[in-house]
């Protein structure tokens, strides 16, 4: 197509107008090709936005030409071999399998770690609020913590930064972070969740903190709003022993006597029945019959 | 000898003034758009001031405001203009981005054709039984098994189509970001023609809209426009667009669309947008989910 310089030629001719008339500066723009043309041809995404994808068995130039990627013979080069294959052999993995400890991480609890000083700095940002209970539901929708799984411990790391009176309640803390959250005047409850149940917090359909054996001025203190379903209680021995005992500010602490130790299995020393009958009867006949 | 060439040169510049005047000069005509030209002072727009949320500062200093541009609003069909407007420069001043405007039409395109519907019967989907149409030997003839091979007519199709869906995804910060860019676009070229309300016409005949398009310099000459209202209004589009009952519309001057019709690739192909103020802050308002981030937060005020 020849260049449509004609047209606007055309125009400025019919005007009848002598060329000195017109500005000179404006001459440059008279002679210039005037086109409405849409952007819309001269979009490219950016160069290497887009990977090519590989052809195979195309001709030699495209590097995967002669066999494909496949190699020469044989039945790699036609078909499938299963996976393990050992020629006929027995398999390397039903010869010397895995045995052992290996299966053992499945059965590990997944504790997200969340830190002092993350703490602090959230609530410095003003995005979580400390005059409120800090629970997992707090920490997850401020994104304090994310992909929380088996539960949250909190860990003493940064624990000079903590100036705040917080109340916490999560699935297991730290000694030393118990030690300085309760040294800035503030508490820390350690309570039982499963992944159901931290899914159904999330979604605002359970309790976050208030479960049937919780305290029961804590219960009676819990918001009167109905959730869909109860946030479940331990129910295996080594997580009962670890909410109950008041050395991890068990929610369960509560359920311990005066004197008694969390465990389920052994008594305290001096709390069993004959223990009893020992303190009781055998001193009294102790005394009596003291010949000196 | 210097006071005739002073002279004429001050006669040329008189000249030249007048001839900036006359609006119908084709030499003006050729040079800018008159009655789109942007009334805003452009800033640059320093890299270090745009709002990213995600810094983590953000929550502890306010963000840095926004530089503002300026948008005249016009009245029509008059076009004179009522007053002026400010709108934040990442939503009528980003820069031109061509990558992010192509992923957005192609997105747009593919999103529109949608699902595929042919459909073929591949053997095991067509009737029929699955009987040995022959033996095996002794024929002289080939080996067949059943009447649905695709080898033989009224069997299945191999390799024939089916069902699939054409469409493809992009993530919806980068499709507003394309919308926001579209309409910058727009604006920096003075082809953004922001009007306070467009009222329906009294008649449906073409002849009133396309004098209308013609007279502002929107028409075929100008590389055509396109009308943006929040509504449908019936006259208009159908004088415009032309409608069903034979009435030939003047889509040559450019098209009408309703504010929820429009997509990117409208808002590129023609040679200016004429929208309505509400339209286009409904869109802004719209196409603002990379802006409009907050940081995740357990206060709730």
């Amino acid at each position: 197509m020849p260049p449509r310089l004609c047209s606007l030629l055309r125009v400025s001719h019919t005007i009848a107008r002598p060329a000195a008339e017109i500005s000179p500066f404006l001459l440059p723009f008279l002679y210039t090709q005037q086109r409405s043309s849409s952007i819309l041809g001269s979009l490219t995404n950016v160069p290497g936005a887009v990977r090519r994808r590989k052809r195979v068995g195309r001709g030699p130039s495209s590097g995967k030409g002669k066999t494909s990627g496949r190699g020469h013979k044989g039945q790699k080069q036609h078909g499938k071999v299963p996976l393990g294959f050992n020629g006929g052999q027995t398999k390397d993995e039903v010869v010397a399998g895995k045995r052992g400890d290996h299966n053992f991480a499945s059965f590990a609890v997944d504790m997200i770690p969340l830190n002092l000083y993350k703490l602090q700095d959230w609530v410095d940002q003003g995005r979580l609020d400390p005059s409120k209970p800090i629970t997992i539901k707090e920490l997850c929708e401020s994104r304090c913590v994310s992909n929380v799984k088996d539960g949250v411990k909190l860990l003493a790391k940064g624990s000079e930064q903590i100036k705040d009176p917080l109340n916490i309640i999560i699935s297991r803390a730290s000694a030393k972070a118990i030690a300085t959250i309760e040294a800035a005047g503030g508490s820390v409850t350690t309570r039982y969740y499963t992944p159901f149940a931290i899914k159904r917090i999330l979604q605002g359909r359970m309790d976050p903190i208030v479960s049937l054996q919780s305290k029961a001025s804590e219960i009676q203190q819990a918001s009167k709003k109905t959730f869909y379903s109860r946030l479940p209680d331990p129910t295996s021995r080594k997580d009962i022993e670890y909410y109950r005992d008041p050395a991890h500010r068990g929610y369960m602490s509560h359920l311990v006597p005066e004197g008694h130790g969390p465990s389920l299995f052994f008594k305290t020393p001096g709390t069993g029945k004959r223990a009893a009958r020992k303190t009781s009867k055998s001193r009294v006949s102790a005394a009596d019959n003291r010949m000196w | 000898m210097a006071a005739p060439s002073l002279w004429s040169s001050l006669q040329c510049l008189r000249k030249s003034t007048s001839a900036l005047l006359s609006a119908r000069d084709p030499v003006m005509q050729c040079l800018a758009p008159r009655l789109s030209r942007p009334m805003a002072t452009e800033v640059e727009l320093p890299q270090s001031q745009i709002y990213n949320p995600f810094t983590p500062m953000i929550s502890r200093r306010p963000p840095p405001p926004v530089p503002e541009v300026l948008a005249t609003v016009y009245s029509f069909p008059n076009m004179e203009p009522l007053r002026f407007t400010h709108y934040p420069a990442n939503q009528l001043h980003l820069p031109l981005r061509r990558d992010i405007l192509h992923r957005a039409v192609i997105y747009e395109a593919s999103v529109h054709r949608g699902m595929r519907t042919a459909n073929t019967k591949w053997r095991s989907e067509v009737h029929g039984s699955n009987r040995k149409i022959r033996p095996q030997k002794g024929t002289g003839k080939a080996r067949l098994g059943d009447r649905k091979s695709p080898m033989l007519r009224g069997g299945g199709v191999a390799f024939g189509p089916h069902p699939r869906d054409m469409s493809t995804k992009l993530p919806r910060k980068i499709y507003d970001l394309a919308w926001r860019t579209a309409l910058s676009y727009r604006y920096r070229r003075g082809e953004l023609i922001v009007v306070q309300k467009v009222e329906d016409l009294e008649t449906d005949n073409s002849w009133l809209i396309e004098s209308i398009m013609e007279q502002h310099g929107w028409g075929r000459k100008d590389g055509k426009s396109l009308l943006v209202t929040r509504r449908v209004m019936p006259k208009l589009f159908a004088a415009l667009n032309g409608s069903k009952d034979g009435q030939p519309g003047a889509l040559q001057h450019g098209i009408v669309k309703e504010e929820a019709d429009i997509d990117v690739k409208d808002l590129l192909e023609m040679g200016r947008v004429v929208i309505e103020k509400r339209s286009l802050d409904s869109i802004l308002r719209d196409h603002s989910s990379d802006l409009n981030m907050t940081v995740p937060s357990a206060v709730h005020t």
